[in-house]
């Protein structure tokens, strides 16, 4: 079982930046009165901007899930097998 | 949600089937286990084995309950675009999951967790600590159950036109719930979840179909009417609604992550495999559930212009009676809509329920009161104490408070106070119990009084989430100054990430 394959989110800091980043995008702080036209498929500007963040912040949030975390799943994977196959 | 004219008899019909859905599932999810009322693992965790679709959908069910609909539409018709925000702070969850999830998993197991207080006793072996997170966590989970059981009333008595009462549908639904919990435990929760979470899912599109529909089909020609009828509510938001959205993204997203009932969800997945796949799912659920109920609370605003606060609580049941009378397809829908929303209300009072008996099974009677009891016996203390619990709230609810959202932002004031202990500690090891002690205790005492005292939010941000922050201002400050020396060899082990593996 060597240490490599271990991998656990909380020790990845850009996992955390890119989420904060994300998470700034979120909140519409950033945009001036005039963002509320044009609608954009029935949403004013900023909202669309705001819903697409958030729907990006659910992709990279999922995509984290699989990709960026991985401590026991590799033993766990392997008892199994071989209580399948006994 | 009162007087729905489009149902009745029908609805009856339709809220029996579903009772009796649960209850056989309920009763085949006990049967043939043997080991399930005597072992605390087997009853509240599922014996540690939920497989994907089942720790899916009982994550999905849990997380959204039937408030995410009756309540949030309404919200969405009062603020406007900004609700938009329900959107990422119900994805934001996961976020906070990624910082604890993949750890406390490993060490639960290992451990044998049961219930969130067993990580906190293990990591600071203080019963000070202890005793006050119970408290907290059990408090609550007590107003969330509360809120669930007015919700369920309301629901049923609408859905039926009074035909059932108000008091009359929660004692039957409670009745059908605890039947069904008693049989079968954490298994008939999940199992029940699957079915309720199916019908909540797809009730929520078809709600918003229907509302289309009514307003000709063209969202964009309901946000022009909002725009020129009340232009705040498509406005670019002002500042303190940005810094309130920030707010309740912290809020929420440490609130509903360590939910004791959130957090078994974690320590009942067969493998860590099971339990990423389902997160990683859930990741997607905010867009097609908050996110929908979102629109059909905007298109509300063009349909039902005009409805104060009470008037807009309605708002669900108003639409859909308007819905059931396009034709004899969605009124049938719109019948099974409702039933769904009575379905998502109990499953998540059921686990709701389940938590707050394995937190008075398991840390209340097994840690303080009779530490010796068997396992079976312990089960048997949770469920029978379960039931007491459930008559008390009752007794309150029968006076239920005036709008939904209120109650839901008081039970994450004083849980959330809890984080710091659960997700610092498994990381600091210099994190101290007196510490932590005293920063739960002032984080508690200071967002409660915040809300009592009226001050909600202090320029949009929460009472529970200044709390917090004194609470991890203390936590930390005090663990520098005098730090924790552990002397535990276990601990060490769990907390060295590289040890994890067994």
């Amino acid at each position: 079982m060597e240490n490599r394959t271990i991998k656990e989110p909380i020790r990845k800091k850009w996992i955390w930046i890119v989420l904060a980043i994300i998470t700034l995008g979120v909140v519409p702080w950033y945009f001036p009165d005039a963002a509320a036209e044009p609608y954009i498929l029935g949403f004013p500007l900023w909202a669309f901007i705001s819903t697409a963040f958030s729907i990006i912040m659910c992709g990279y949030l999922s995509w984290l899930c699989v990709n960026e975390w991985n401590i026991v799943e590799d033993q766990e994977e392997a008892e199994r097998a071989k209580e399948d196959k006994a | 949600m009162n007087d729905l004219a489009f149902a009745g008899t029908d609805g009856i019909i339709i809220l029996s089937a579903f009772a009796i859905i649960m209850l056989v599932i309920g009763y085949f999810s006990g049967r043939g286990e043997k080991n399930l009322h005597h072992s605390l693992s087997g009853y509240y965790l599922a014996g540690r084995n939920l497989g994907f679709i089942a720790l899916f959908f009982t994550l999905y069910a849990t997380q959204y309950s039937g408030n995410t609909i009756v309540g949030y539409a309404p919200t969405a018709y009062r603020t406007g675009f900004s609700w938009i925000q329900s959107i990422s702070f119900m994805t934001i969850i996961i976020g906070i999951y990624l910082l604890f999830a993949p750890r406390l998993y490993v060490i639960a197991k290992k451990r044998n967790f049961v219930t969130p207080t067993d990580w906190i006793d293990h990591r600071f072996k203080s019963k000070a600590v202890t005793l006050l997170s119970i408290f907290l966590m059990l408090w609550g989970l007590g107003n969330y159950l509360l809120e669930q059981l007015v919700a369920i009333g309301q629901a049923v008595s609408g859905m039926t036109g009074g035909t059932i009462p108000y008091q009359i549908a929660v004692i039957v639904f409670v009745a059908v719930m605890l039947a069904y919990e008693w049989m079968g435990g954490m298994k008939a929760v999940a199992f029940t979840d699957v079915m309720q979470g199916i019908v909540l899912m797809i009730g929520i599109i078809v709600f918003l179909i229907g509302g289309l529909y009514l307003v000709g089909g063209n969202f964009s020609e309901v946000t022009r009417y909002v725009a020129q009828m009340e232009p705040a509510k498509t406005a670019v938001p002002p500042m303190e609604v940005n810094i309130n959205w920030l707010s309740m993204l912290l809020l929420v997203g440490l609130g509903a992550s360590i939910y004791p009932h959130a957090v078994q969800r974690i320590y009942s997945a067969q493998s860590e495999k099971t339990l990423k796949k389902s997160f990683a799912r859930m990741a997607w659920m905010p867009p097609i559930t908050t996110g929908l109920v979102f629109m059909v609370g905007i298109i509300g605003i063009m349909l039902f212009p005009g409805l104060d606060k009470t008037g807009s609580e309605q708002l669900v049941g108003l639409m859909a009676n308007e819905i059931a009378a396009i034709n004899p397809f969605y009124y049938w829908i719109m019948i099974i809509f409702f039933g769904g929303i009575v379905a998502a209300i109990i499953s998540t009072a059921d686990s709701v329920l389940l938590s707050f008996s394995s937190m008075l099974s398991n840390d209340v009677y097994g840690k303080f009161i009779n530490p010796k009891a068997t396992e079976h016996k312990k089960v048997m203390v949770g469920k029978v104490c379960g039931i007491i619990a459930i008559i008390f709230l009752l007794w309150i609810a029968w006076n239920p408070p005036g709008t939904l959202y209120e109650i839901f932002v008081l039970k994450f004031e004083l849980l959330v106070q809890v984080f710091p202990a659960f997700v610092l500690g498994l990381y600091w090891k210099r994190l101290s119990g007196k510490a932590v002690f005293w920063g739960m205790l002032a984080g508690a005492i200071l967002a409660g009084l915040l809300t009592l005292t009226g001050y909600k939010t202090i320029y949009g941000i929460h009472g529970g989430v200044i709390g917090l922050g004194l609470n991890f201002f203390i936590c930390i400050g005090g663990s520098l100054l005098a730090p924790a020396v552990s002397k535990s060899t276990v601990l060490e082990e769990d907390m060295t990430a590289i040890n994890l593996k067994a």
